[in-house]
């Protein structure tokens, strides 16, 4: 039963589907946090009972589980928010039992669930300032920062380090070309390198944004 | 015979003399090494190897797989690159899961890795393939040297139980075809102290950098000659940071292709040697 409903969810759910894993007492579903509600509905189709939503500090990120119990099974939803913006999308509306689950994550960990219904307090003291959630530490990377440099540069060059404008004009001086025939300079193969990096998931171990180009929290 | 010219990152980077130096000598000896194209760093055998194995593994194949696209063995003027791409090579033969994983990783990015290219230091290919009749074939100037040869930790990586000491002998043969003498230090086999660099600056600098120079400054050497380009730096940028320890040398360091370069009749001026942070023009007055 447990791999029909998996590929039934990965079926509705279509690229957002992560990964997916199925063991002796439980399945777990990993997907992209904008995924989570498609997946939750599929799996409301097999009449789950909803047990608990877990938070876990997982150094750059937080990490929510779904836990929902089918037929006496454990299937778990699994996603994952950046820590710099921890922001996902309630299922209350779909799951009424979520409620205090999400208000409890949003306390303690800081994660902000949007469109929840009634937001508000449910285990902290009611003077605890809302900007410190007690069990989110601070921004941890998997590696180590002095390392970091060298990382960013890989991701993005494909070499260890960025080339110098000083070392280009000494280069050219020399009678060398400006750079050497490398994946730093030429589009398709850094293209090449980065998928290589996707595929190896470094991007994620080292925390590097696509998109500004650069290591978060940098 | 031909072969894929791996530049890596360090040498077009922070010593790119050693990448002109190359070109020249090898022109002169009649060496066929066009330069890889589109490469990525090796990845560094010591840091991006603890950073993500399979980062490490992935890009390594993916540089080999340039080569073998070529139908050209790799070419490599760095001890670190040498050890990752020989020891990547060796574990995709070994490990079927690895070679399984970072296959399918190479596919997705559009690559293929048959393992058909070999991997070889300048070193050996200088010795075994070209020669060193060759090499004293085309001296201008026979050095008239006394010079440290500083083989570096990877250079004594062998695969399948070979002697460690094949490439580091041919290294000290090569020097002495140059005409210079080879001075030998009890402490030859220590490393330069780089990969400590990044953890633990002045414990590199003073327990195994250190030690090295004043053993070399009491054989009275004119020079310290190397086949790494990040023993190169450690040698040169080491004795500037050495000074806020109250340590003073100033020993010139360079690597072998610029000494055959050198040898071969090139100027500092056309070698670029002004980049180096040790007085290696100065090295070559003495040379005349």
């Amino acid at each position: 039963m447990k791999a029909e409903l998996i590929e039934g969810i990965k079926e509705k759910v279509g690229a957002g589907v992560l990964k997916t894993e199925i063991q002796k007492r439980r399945a777990n579903i990993t997907v992209e946090p904008a995924a989570l509600r498609k997946a939750v509905e599929a799996l409301l189709e097999h009449r789950p009972r909803f047990v608990i939503i877990a938070a876990v500090d997982a150094g750059m990120d937080i990490d929510l589980l779904y836990h929902f119990d089918v037929g006496g099974r454990l299937v778990i939803v699994r996603t994952t928010v950046a820590k710099e913006a921890s922001e996902i999308d309630t299922i209350v509306d779909l799951v009424p039992a979520a409620d205090w689950a999400e208000k409890e994550a949003a306390e303690l960990f800081g994660v902000y669930f949007r469109a929840h219904p009634q937001p508000g307090h449910l285990v902290l003291p009611k003077d605890w300032p809302s900007d410190k959630p007690p069990l989110m530490g601070p921004f941890k990377r998997a590696l180590p920062e002095q390392f970091c440099p060298v990382a960013e540069s890989l991701v993005s060059t494909g070499m260890t380090a960025p080339m110098s404008p000083l070392m280009q004009r000494k280069r050219e001086e020399a009678g060398l070309p400006s750079a050497p025939p490398a994946s730093s300079a030429n589009e398709a193969s850094l293209g090449e390198v980065q998928k290589a990096m996707k595929g190896a998931e470094f991007d994620k171990k080292a925390g590097y944004d696509w998109k500004k180009g650069k290591l978060r929290h940098t | 015979m031909r072969y894929a010219l791996f530049l890596g990152c360090m040498i077009p980077q922070r010593i790119p003399s050693v990448e002109l130096a190359a070109r020249k000598v090898f022109e002169k000896l009649g060496v066929n090494a066009p330069e890889l194209q589109g490469y990525s760093c090796c990845p560094d055998s010591v840091v991006a190897r603890l950073l993500d194995k399979k980062m490490w593994l992935t890009l390594a194949a993916r540089n080999l797989s340039l080569a073998e696209e070529q139908g050209a063995d790799l070419l490599v003027l760095c001890n670190g690159c040498y050890e990752t791409l020989v020891e990547a090579r060796e574990i995709l033969k070994r490990d079927p899961q690895a070679a399984k994983e970072v296959g399918e990783i190479l596919a997705k990015a559009g690559r293929k890795y048959t393992g058909k290219a070999r991997v070889r230091h300048v070193v050996e290919v200088l010795y075994e393939d070209v020669g060193v009749e060759k090499i004293k074939e085309e001296l201008v100037k026979p050095l008239k040297l006394k010079l440290a040869v500083h083989p570096g930790c990877h250079m004594f990586r062998e695969s399948d139980g070979g002697d460690i000491w094949r490439k580091p002998k041919q290294f000290e043969d090569l020097v002495r075809a140059t005409g210079a003498e080879v001075v030998s230090s009890k402490l030859d086999k220590i490393c330069c102290g780089f990969p400590m660099m990044q953890v633990n600056e002045e414990a590199s600098l003073k327990q195994t950098l250190l030690p090295k120079l004043a053993g070399y400054q009491q054989l009275g050497v004119d020079g310290i000659v190397v086949s790494c380009p990040a023993c190169n730096i450690q040698f040169e940028t080491g004795q500037v940071l050495l000074r806020k320890y109250g340590a003073r040398y100033n020993i010139p360091c360079l690597h072998l292709m610029e000494l055959l370069a050198v040898a071969f009749g090139f100027s500092a001026d056309e070698l670029a040697l002004n980049v180096h942070r040790s007085p290696v023009p100065q090295l070559l007055q003495k040379v005349g």
